[in-house]
């Protein structure tokens, strides 16, 4: 839509990554920010459509942006760090989902508190599958390699789960039912926790990334990880713990997710797709980019669908996708911050 | 060195020739190939409906065999499609190559017409259990047969069904929006509704539909049918969809008489009442129904639970099924020749249905059960009771409902 063609008027950000905050560094991610409001602005003007009919899409088209940017600042971080292309980001989705699941069937928690203790137990299985099955592939420099081993890793997460719960559809049971009316728009609880949890996590990890030491080390490694190897920095301490955090991450996002999806083995696996259209979008490694491509993704889809049904919606995403690889190949947030 | 190389050919061949053997069946045996989605996203349904196959097999043997052919015994043999359809034709070959006489499967459209052509290519029968397609037999194949209602008659019954039980219960249907999933399934049941329900005098207000893939949220879709004031919401479409539909109606307070599936895969699963919660409350479905008012079916039912743990959905029912009908057959013919058990189902009369139908399963020569028809079921109280027609309800209908 009008995206793209304001994004590439915009003006040309360096390609070098070495200053911190040029004054034009704000500015790519402002327009795009512009021009998806002047979008909806012409929807509701010119659009032809219903008013609250818009609205909704709006709304749901942001709750569903949340959720994706969820599943992607995992990822963003994984690809943008060790440039692994993590084919196990869905299944790694939906074997938190079942963690949560399992915690609260058999274990009687409520969701919330299952999703906080998934966390840790998705992080160490991260730091393991870094550990033992990546961290040899990635200092080689290999990048089909690790490929090659997170699409083994997620075939093999899917038919485990698959094996011990079965394929049929499971529900996360007792959550917080109701909804709220935002605008004469309908918005369920669990969808706005979830999307409060998004922009919760994606603010945690840029102060983590900004403020603590290891956040910075994290950053080094992504920037040059043979200088940061030469000034002390354990590259593959390093690449273990990214990796476990983007674990942490998406055992974040199955546990807001799962209250409101039915879980089957294969229900993560139609985000991994459309994760890495985001972290391409918003710009590898680029936590802010993750979140504001998750959003822009969410409302093109959803707002596009009322002019473009069924998967005319989804064709709508892979356009805007293809037009700002083509006029902005870096994404929106130029490199790794 | 050069004597290595050739024992490892050798070696080789022997392994080759060893694995395309495969499966022989023994003289007292009679082998039923079985084709679903064993694995894949579908996994859960598929083995549903193989261990549904697996109970008729076990039943019948228990209960001697195939009699006219000595008491010789069922095997069942699995073939997984992976819910592809190629995989689906690679299997029902192996199986036809390995000494099947009958076939029976697949849950997909798309996946049982390319098994179906398989069992035209190799002269052997294909019982449909569950594949909901019209054009799978408008192919002019003669060894295909359907036990269940396809598209166009669920969506036509399903139409005629709403315009009379509503009317009986005091509130015509004036106006249908019509909420359904992208492709062959929920489009060809869409049009057949909107035809019949055309004649029937309801207009069709709106008709939205959503895609089958990155769907996990409702709401604008639901808000869009519901702009239109209609009277009713009728919906097609798999399970998690069904679901997030229910649970955006209930949220955004949908003030409709009713809810109601059409050929819906979720709104009567038995799951769904729990899972759905108050969304779910007596959100009506038509469409075909394992036999509830039946003793036999409970019985079957009952024995799979105990059995496997788990509830027998209609879709394992319809494989029972399945398996019954190439049993008569056989029990019929006397002869493992698949060419002559092809014969004899076509002119079978299976009385007694484990489903909801009519009247006995009797094949038309496009290969369609004559007999085979919709049933409305109501979520009532958390569970799905049959409510339409009288003949087979279990509950009262709920109708319009108050919400």
């Amino acid at each position: 839509m009008t995206e793209p063609t304001s994004t590439a008027a915009a003006p040309e950000a360096p390609p070098d990554r070495g200053t911190l905050r040029r004054p034009s560094e704000a500015v790519v991610p402002l327009g795009v920010v512009a021009a998806v409001v002047v979008a909806i602005v012409l929807v509701y003007a010119v659009g032809d459509r219903a008013t609250d009919l818009v609205t909704q899409s709006v709304v749901t088209g942001l709750l569903l942006g949340g959720v994706y940017a969820l599943v992607s600042v995992g990822l963003t971080l994984i690809f943008g760090v060790l440039g692994i292309v993590n084919f196990a980001q869905g299944a790694m989705l939906t074997m938190a989902m079942y963690l949560v699941y399992e915690m609260t069937s058999s274990g009687g928690l409520p969701v919330y508190v299952a999703m906080l203790l998934a966390v840790p137990i998705m992080f160490v299985f991260g730091v393991v599958v870094q550990v033992a099955l990546l961290n040899k592939l990635t200092l080689s420099g290999s990048h089909e390699g690790p490929l090659l081993v997170t699409l083994g890793l997620s075939l093999l997460i899917i038919n485990v789960l698959l094996m011990i719960f079965g394929g049929r559809p499971l529900r996360v049971p007792g959550s917080v039912d109701g909804s709220l009316e935002i605008f004469g728009a309908v918005a369920s609880y669990e969808r706005l926790i979830a999307f409060a949890g998004a922009l919760l996590v994606a603010a945690a990890l840029l102060l983590f990334l900004r403020r603590t030491s290891f956040g910075m080390s994290i950053r080094a490694v992504a920037a040059n990880a043979e200088g940061a190897s030469l000034v002390g920095v354990d590259v593959r301490r390093i690449y273990a713990l990214t990796f476990g955090i983007g674990a942490a991450c998406v055992a974040v996002a199955g546990g807001l997710m799962a209250p409101f999806l039915s879980l089957t083995p294969t229900v993560g696996e139609q985000f991994t797709i459309l994760a890495f259209v985001i972290v391409v979008l918003g710009g590898l490694g680029s936590v802010t980019g993750a979140l504001l491509g998750g959003l822009i993704i969410g409302l093109v889809q959803t707002v596009g669908a009322l002019y473009f049904p069924g998967t005319g919606s989804l064709i709508l995403v892979f356009a805007v996708f293809v037009l700002v690889l083509f006029f902005r190949p870096q994404g929106i947030i130029g490199a790794a911050s | 060195m050069k004597k290595l190389p050739l024992a490892v050919v050798g070696l080789l061949g022997a392994l080759a020739l060893s694995a395309c053997g495969g499966y022989e069946p023994a003289d007292d045996e009679v082998v039923i190939g079985s084709v679903h989605p064993l694995t894949g996203a579908l996994a859960g349904q598929g083995e549903m409906m193989h261990e549904g196959a697996q109970l008729a097999v076990d039943d019948l043997n228990a209960a001697g065999g195939i009699e006219s052919l000595g008491g010789d015994q069922l095997v069942l043999r699995a073939g997984d499609s992976k819910g592809t359809a190629d995989a689906g034709q690679v299997e029902a070959q192996r199986l036809v190559s390995e000494g099947a006489v009958a076939l029976i499967g697949t849950y997909q459209s798309d996946v049982t017409a390319n098994v179906s052509a398989v069992a035209e290519r190799n002269r052997v029968p294909l019982v449909i259990d569950v594949a909901v397609d019209d054009v799978i037999l408008e192919q002019g194949y003669e060894h295909t047969f359907r036990i269940q209602p396809n598209a166009s008659s669920m969506g036509r019954d399903g139409a005629k069904a709403l315009a009379e039980l509503s009317a009986a219960n005091g509130k015509p249907v004036r106006k249908v929006s019509y909420l359904h999933i992208e492709g062959a399934f929920g489009q060809s049941v869409h049009d057949a509704f909107a035809e019949e329900a055309e004649k029937e005098g309801i207009e069709m207000v709106s008709e939205v539909t959503y895609p089958a893939t990155n769907f996990t949220d409702a709401t604008t879709q639901v808000r869009e049918a519901l702009a239109a004031d209609p009277d009713v919401l009728a919906v097609t479409g798999y399970y998690p969809d069904s679901l997030l539909i229910a649970q955006a109606i209930r949220a955004l307070g949908g003030d409709v008489d009713a809810v109601y599936g059409v050929a819906n895969g979720g709104f009567d699963d038995s799951a769904f009442p729990a899972d759905a919660g108050a969304a779910g409350a007596d959100v009506l479905s038509a469409n075909y129904h394992y036999a509830a008012t039946d003793e036999r079916a409970q019985d079957i039912r009952a024995r799979f639970e105990q059995k496997y743990g788990r509830t027998m959905e209609t879709s394992a029912m319809l494989a029972y099924q399945a398996v019954v009908v190439i049993a008569q057959g056989l029990e019929e013919t006397g002869s493992k020749d698949p060419e002559e058990l092809r014969d004899a189902i076509a002119g079978l009369q299976v009385e007694d249905p484990l489903l909801e139908f009519g009247g006995p399963i009797a094949f038309d020569e496009t290969g369609e059960n004559e007999n085979a028809s919709v049933t409305v079921m109501q979520v009532r109280d958390g569970r799905i009771e049959q409510v339409f027609p009288d003949q087979f309800k279990t509950a009262d209908i709920v109708y319009p409902v108050g919400r």
